[in-house]
């Protein structure tokens, strides 16, 4: 059973992507799905990703006073709810489910999964915001740029073999 | 010996306590993190930026002293191997609130028949830093650790323009650096010279 995870910035350009495969055992899933992962620009997939972050905040074009405060308002509102940062299940795609969580700085994690695993699944995501915001705090880091820190992605391939 | 190295221990740990103005450790790392980029930015050349961070810091050294010895009311150290000790134990601590560890290296007494390494003609010691408020959450990119980037090396500015300003001409280095990979970071301080306090022109 393996997992995509992406991280993307507020402006939808993809970060980081991990592929992992679990070691835990899964449903009798037997489809070569990995082969068909569609490519970024090239799927529904995409269109999930801009009606997610459409309804996360409504002003990533607009900068005119008034509007943006109050698409800033909907996302603070989704925030503020408890640990509502953590989407669950907002899509389908083939036979993957897509899991997504919007982090404050509205940046986007999206995991496709196979089983449902709401727990880990959360657990996860607080554990690769936390590994974020400590990449982003490295000077030599911009933000808003691809992730290349090998410590990081070492430290999210181990948290993904423990929650996923 | 022994009984002076805790007195300076105590020393520091007192005037630690004494500072009424601390700045948060995030703050400091963060800005001396964004100094440096900006650095690398402008120059372009890793060696630059080690001199630039160098020369900074012994800008910051010479008037450091000052502050440090109005406030720690230490005397004129006897001997290389104590300015080591000073500024390990007391220094360090009352101004980054660390304690590295010393190493002391000074020329053995003549021997007329050592040839096997080459002796040290002049005395240094070595600074082991075990933690770094400086780089807490700093990575070093593939271009820096290629280019020798001495991420701290304002460090080894202050310790240079210090001791200037109390008549040791002095060559502070980095020889290892955790952020490059190495087990751990050290300093080596080579003294070059005693200053002589020189007379003004037409002083008569």
């Amino acid at each position: 059973m393996s997992h995509h995870l992406f991280l993307l910035s507020p402006s939808d350009t993809p970060l980081y992507s991990l592929t992992h495969q679990s070691t835990k055992p899964a449903p009798a899933v037997a489809s070569p799905l990995a082969a068909n992962l569609p490519t970024w620009s090239t799927s529904a997939f995409a269109g999930t990703l801009t009606a997610l972050s459409g309804a996360s905040s409504a002003t990533q074009q607009s900068t005119s006073g008034p509007t943006r405060v109050g698409g800033g308002q909907d996302r603070h509102d989704v925030m503020r709810k408890d640990s509502g940062m953590y989407l669950k299940a907002v899509d389908k795609f083939n036979e993957w489910t897509v899991s997504a969580f919007v982090t404050p700085g509205n940046m986007k994690f999206l995991l496709l999964h196979e089983a449902k695993n709401d727990d880990g699944i959360r657990s996860f995501f607080m554990e690769v915001w936390e590994l974020y915001v400590k990449t982003l705090v490295n000077p030599f880091h911009s933000a808003h740029t691809p992730v290349r820190s090998g410590v990081f992605d070492s430290r999210v391939r181990a948290s993904a073999k423990k929650y996923l | 010996m022994a009984s002076n190295v805790k007195q300076y221990k105590a020393i520091g740990e007192e005037l630690w306590k004494g500072r009424s103005e601390k700045i948060n450790a995030e703050l400091f790392a963060l800005t001396y993190g964004a100094l440096v980029v900006q650095l690398i930015q402008d120059y372009e050349d890793y060696d630059e930026v080690n001199k630039q961070l160098e020369k900074m810091g012994y800008n910051i050294g010479t008037r450091l002293i000052e502050d440090f010895l109005a406030r720690s009311g230490m005397g004129r150290c006897s001997d290389f191997r104590e300015v080591g000790e000073v500024i390990a134990k007391v220094g360090f601590k009352t101004f980054l609130n660390i304690t590295p560890g010393v190493v002391h290296a000074l020329p053995p007494s003549p021997t007329p028949n050592r040839q096997s390494n080459p002796t040290p003609s002049q005395p240094s010691f070595t600074l082991t830093l075990d933690e770094n408020p400086l780089t807490e959450f700093v990575e070093l990119p593939e271009d820096a650790l290629e280019g020798g980037l001495w991420f701290s090396n304002v460090l080894c500015g202050v310790i240079r323009g210090a001791l200037e300003m109390v008549q040791m001409q002095v060559q502070a280095e980095f020889v290892s650096d955790v952020l490059r990979g190495d087990e751990s970071s050290e300093i080596r301080v080579k003294l070059v010279k005693y200053l002589e306090e020189e007379v003004p022109v037409g002083d008569d």
